[in-house]
């Protein structure tokens, strides 16, 4: 456990709590106000970045439980968060659908075509199963393009996101929406791991076949992990919408899909924090290479005409490498490491890493 | 081990903050000289990613641009133009935050180069009312009208003037000419087919068969053999490069071609169709071109080879680093309309006065500019008609060199918004 | 009858391409069971240096050819031992994505040392196709054909009859025992990834030919997985025929369904095909089922 010393707990309720010293919760508590006051120090442009951040980690908490959690590997996600941002655009764009109805309709929806092409998941694994998700993605994506509802290559606008009365206009308010939908979406991937479903899906992806002999049901669990990952995956593609404001099938692609994959496993496979860490990592990343190329390109005029250009995915992928090869087991195995070390100073030597 | 190890950890967070913080350096690089007045102009380029193939000599074309007008013009009205310019990767949620990137610092107008990407950051820019200028565009960036200019026709009024030219000057059979639809299986594609759907029978054509390709096709056999067995007179591509070089080998190789008329809308009728597919077998194909050929010979042209030259040589020849270098020069022509109609201190606000008065002062005002000759001439002075230029060039491959034909064609303007089958 | 003549044999004849690109992506699946997301990064940069030997130095094909070629093992053998071997032990997708970190390299490099962005090679075949029957084939499309059938059999051979063939397969089967066995896994693994370059340098000069460089290169790549899970990943016979197998699908698919359904449906014929064959066999075609012990 990665509790300090003298942590007792006198009562079960206490000891299931997720918040259990005070570190945690002075730690909580900073983390809630400097979340809730970002809109009066960030400019638009950041509370920007931490929007798609948001919705990004909605999403890819959702393909952890699926990856992560119980195993099923997903290289489709941006499809099915394509099917959730369509739905919401064409609920409240074409049937005036309120905000809150479009995002939990486009859940469902997401949910279950996930269903439907989490059913080979009973027979297939591993890599074998990734491409009925690839296939998924692209299935999805033809089917929006040629479909007339949806708009087709034409795309579709979609208003903005508004609860009651309130209409979420600006980046902050907007960031404030995304927060809290992206904080009910942790605390409930974190309990669901917590309890008997995620131990569940636990025991299905450490081996399957021990799971079902130890009375696991494999096609319900299975296929409940695929309704829960694309359940958040439609919740994200919602908000998504909302945020873009006007949706083209060419923004769902599967280069996405792989990218998703890739947070997890640098944030760290089967943990809620992984997710979290693993998103705020590739993106800022992304948007830090964006500078690469104008700086360079204005500090030495100069430069060969490719350089500017190049530096930028080769800067990216070379992160993501030396990244990998010194941390494989993902960010939040490091920070696990970071509060041992912690925990036991001064003998931190102690530790033994691995 | 385990202390270097942990080193070479902190060694990579240090390095991905760097780069986070690189923002702040970037913000320092781009400061205007002292007396600190200049017109800033957000340019969202697709430099990288699946569309470098356009993207990355488009943006060499106004960047280029935008130096020779810095260095050698003395800026706009004496204000240097101060860009902000950044690498999308042709990635949407990329685009996204760019968008929101350049209202932050304050730019007067924000520019891309692809479709896609514009439609990925127009409603943001709308909503705030940010005006935004795509060079190539497809029907759904200007319909219905917003705070979203086009500089050119778009993929739609392609098809139309090339459908009118054939018409009238390559038509010389009874009855309805029968016509086949080739498009890439995007907005640039469809803008074509929708263009087709408005106006084919108002110009007594008949359109025969539709067919649809990915942009990493290999073989188009099977969709020209469906095509031949329609029997058409002409067929038109609405595509980029590399995939209209297969159709047009595959339709040589059918022997269909030399046989039909092949049009090609702007995206795939440049210099690299004639290498990819080889100049013996593009030979005679049409296709438009909303601009001149490379070193026809009109004003504008000597210096914009000169800097093609100097900078970027790969680029030599290339229509998409010319028609990127006349969005400059449109770029530069509205900031002089707003700057002379508006006051300095309301533009250097950069928040929505400046927007609201770049869009009425700037872009409102350029009427019948003509980019020096590089392509049409550019009239925003129609609110309803968001194009820029509305004119096109028929062109022809001729002993393997991209020759016009025609002098300019108008495409008139299509209210896409006002057909009920639009976008659905 | 004609129609259909001609749809199957561009089905073949383009599966054929997908094939070659397939055998790859199974070759380091065989020895390493390392999933290769960059494949489509490595037959875009070995395209761009075969134009840099052949157009750019202009050297003559018997020497541009086999410079390309070594240059791909060169790049097998960096890679493998830069960005693999580190990670050799660790959890398998951390290794998977370590590919997809050197995809962006990969592309990021190209960008950097050829900044136009699209070129076409010089023809290397003529350009009259071949008649058969009422149909026509381009030489490209039989070249490349012959060229992984070539391959195929080169690769089963090696993989059946060579000690370090028989290395890489027991390497795939179990690493540890492999090891006590003082076969050197790491030069395994090296190797494995040398070949797969040189196929992927080879796909991509057919496929350069056929449509030119451009970076739709790295999305055919990607294409080549489905091919790959079709016929199971670690089967050479499996990715000789599932290619044939999509490129059929979507050439009669879409030849027939077309007017039915509209335009562009060619392009998920393969991908439903898939998902039913998934349920019919689910370890691909022809790939080895795994029998599990508690």
């Amino acid at each position: 456990m990665d509790l300090p010393c003298g942590t007792r707990n006198y009562d079960y309720a206490k000891d299931m709590a997720i918040l259990r010293t005070r570190t945690h919760w002075a730690l909580f508590i900073g983390l809630l106000v400097i979340v809730f006051t970002a809109p009066l120090y960030l400019g638009n442009y950041w509370l920007g970045v931490a929007n798609l951040i948001g919705i990004t980690i909605i999403a890819v908490t959702g393909l952890n439980i699926l990856m992560g959690y119980c195993g099923q590997l997903s290289i489709g996600h941006a499809g099915f968060i394509a099917v959730g941002a369509y739905t919401a655009a064409v609920l409240t764009n074409r049937l005036g659908f309120p905000f809150l109805a479009g995002l939990i309709c486009s859940g469902f929806t997401a949910g279950f075509i996930g269903l439907i092409f989490g059913i080979p998941s009973v027979r297939v694994k591993g890599f074998y199963l990734a491409i009925t998700t690839i296939a998924a993605q692209f299935i999805i994506i033809w089917i929006i393009t040629h479909w007339s509802v949806t708009g087709g290559f034409v795309g579709i606008s979609v208003p903005y996101a508004s609860i009651g009365g309130i209409s979420f206009k600006g980046e902050a308010s907007q960031f404030y929406l995304i927060m809290v939908i992206t904080a009910v979406c942790i605390l409930f991937a974190k309990n669901l791991a917590r309890g008997r479903v995620g131990r569940a899906f636990i025991a299905i992806r450490d081996n399957d076949l021990a799971a079902e002999v130890m009375g696991v049901n494999l096609l319900h669990y299975k296929l409940l992990a695929f309704f829960i990952g694309c359940f958040l995956a439609g919740i994200a593609g919602s908000l998504f919408a909302h945020w873009i404001g006007f949706l083209s099938a060419e923004n769902f692609t599967l280069t996405d899909s792989i990218l998703y994959v890739g947070m997890v496993v640098i944030g760290g496979l089967g943990t809620t924090l992984g997710p979290i860490l693993g998103v705020i990592f590739i993106r800022l990343l992304q948007q830090g290479i964006m500078y690469i190329s104008p700086v360079l390109e204005n500090a030495f005029p100069g430069l060969p005409a490719g350089f500017a250009t190049g530096v930028g995915p080769m800067v990216f992928g070379l992160v993501i490498v030396l990244f990998l090869i010194l941390e494989p087991r993902g960010l939040a195995h490091r920070w696990g490491l970071f509060k041992s070390a912690y925990r036991l100073w001064p003998f931190s030597y102690c530790l033994d890493i691995t | 081990m385990k202390n270097s190890r942990h080193k070479l950890v902190i060694g990579v967070v240090a390095l991905a903050l760097l780069i986070a913080i690189l923002p702040v350096v970037g913000a320092c690089a781009t400061k205007p000289p002292a007396e600190g007045q200049a017109l800033k102009l957000g340019l969202s380029i697709c430099m990288t990613g699946k569309a470098a193939e356009k993207g990355s000599p488009m943006g060499h074309g106004k960047l280029d641009c935008i130096k020779y007008i810095n260095e050698e013009l003395g800026g706009v009205e004496g204000y240097p133009i101060d860009v902000h310019w950044y690498d999308n990767s042709y990635d949407a949620a990329k685009a996204a935050t760019i968008v929101k990137k350049l209202m932050d610092e304050g730019c007067l107008f924000f520019t891309t180069n692809a479709s896609a990407m514009m439609t990925a950051s127009m409603e943001i820019a709308n909503r705030a009312e940010f005006p935004g200028l795509a060079s190539f565009s497809s029907p759904a960036c200007t319909h219905p009208p917003k705070h979203i200019y086009a500089q050119m026709p778009d993929y739609g009024d392609d098809w139309a003037a090339f459908a009118k030219y054939y018409m009238e000057n390559i038509w010389q059979g009874e009855g309805k000419p029968k016509m086949a639809l080739h498009l890439l299986n995007n907005s640039t594609g469809y803008g074509a087919r929708d263009a087709a759907r408005a106006g084919a029978d108002a110009l007594g054509i008949e359109i025969v068969a539709t067919e649809e390709h990915a942009a990493t096709t290999m073989s188009e056999i099977d969709s020209l053999t469906r095509i031949k067995g329609k029997n058409p007179d002409v067929i038109f591509i609405s595509s980029t490069p590399a995939p209209t070089a297969i159709i047009l080998k595959n339709a040589y190789e059918l022997g269909m071609y030399p046989g039909v008329a092949i049009g090609c809308a702007h995206a795939s009728f440049t210099k690299a169709l004639v290498d990819l597919a080889g100049a013996d077998i593009a030979e005679g194909v049409y296709g438009v071109i909303p601009a001149v050929a490379w070193g026809d010979d009109v004003s504008g042209m000597a210096k914009m080879i000169e800097y093609c030259q100097r900078y970027h040589p790969e680029d030599e020849g290339n229509t998409d680093y010319m028609i990127s270098w006349a969005e400059a020069l449109i770029d530069a022509e509205i900031l002089r309309q707003a700057i002379k109609h508006t006051d300095y201190e309301v533009l250097a606000r950069g928040d929505v006065e400046s927007w609201r008065a770049t869009e009425m002062n700037g872009f409102r005002n350029v009427k019948g500019y003509d980019v020096e000759g590089l392509h049409g001439p550019v009239d925003f002075s129609n609110p309803e008609d968001r194009r820029g230029s509305k004119s096109v060039k028929v062109f022809q491959v001729k002993n393997g060199a991209i020759t016009a034909i025609t002098d300019w064609i108008e495409a008139p303007l299509v209210k896409y918004e006002d057909l009920e089958w639009f976008g659905k | 009858m004609a129609e259909f003549l001609q749809y199957v044999i561009t089905g073949l004849a383009v599966g054929m391409v997908y094939a070659l690109i397939a055998l790859g992506f199974a070759l380091v699946w065989k020895s390493s069971s390392v999933a290769n997301l960059a494949l489509g990064q490595l037959v875009l940069i070995s395209s761009w240096f075969t134009y840099g030997m052949l157009v750019q130095a202009s050297l003559p094909y018997w020497l541009g050819l086999p410079l390309t070629i070594l240059f791909a093992l060169l790049l097998g053998w960096i890679i493998e031992r830069f960005a693999l071997r580190p990670l050799v032990a660790q959890p398998i997708l951390s290794l998977i994505t370590v590919t997809l970190g050197v995809a962006y390299f990969l592309e990021g490099v190209v960008s950097f040392i050829w900044p136009m962005s699209v070129a076409a090679l010089p023809r290397i075949f003529p350009v009259e196709p071949v008649h058969i029957g009422p149909a026509v084939v381009s030489q490209e499309y039989i070249w490349a054909a012959v060229i992984s059938l070539a391959l195929f059999g080169l690769l089963s051979l090696f993989f059946r009859y060579h000690r370090m063939g028989v290395a890489m397969r027991a390497t795939a089967d179990d690493q540890l025992a492999v090891q006590a066995c003082a076969i050197p896994v790491t030069s395994v693994f090296s190797t494995s990834w040398m070949f797969a370059c040189v196929v992927a340098a080879i796909g991509g000069v057919l496929i350069s030919c056929i449509g030119g460089i451009t970076f739709g290169l790295v999305e055919t790549g990607l294409k080549s997985f489905s091919v790959v899970i079709l016929g199971g990943l670690n089967s050479f016979v499996g990715c000789i025929v599932a290619g044939p197998i999509i490129g059929l699908c979507e050439n009669l698919g879409g030849g027939y369904l077309t007017p039915l359904i509209g335009p562009g449906i060619k392009d998920i014929i393969p991908f439903i095909i898939i998902i039913i064959v998934m349920f019919i066999k689910p370890y691909g075609l022809f790939g080895e089922t795994r029998i599990e012990r508690i």
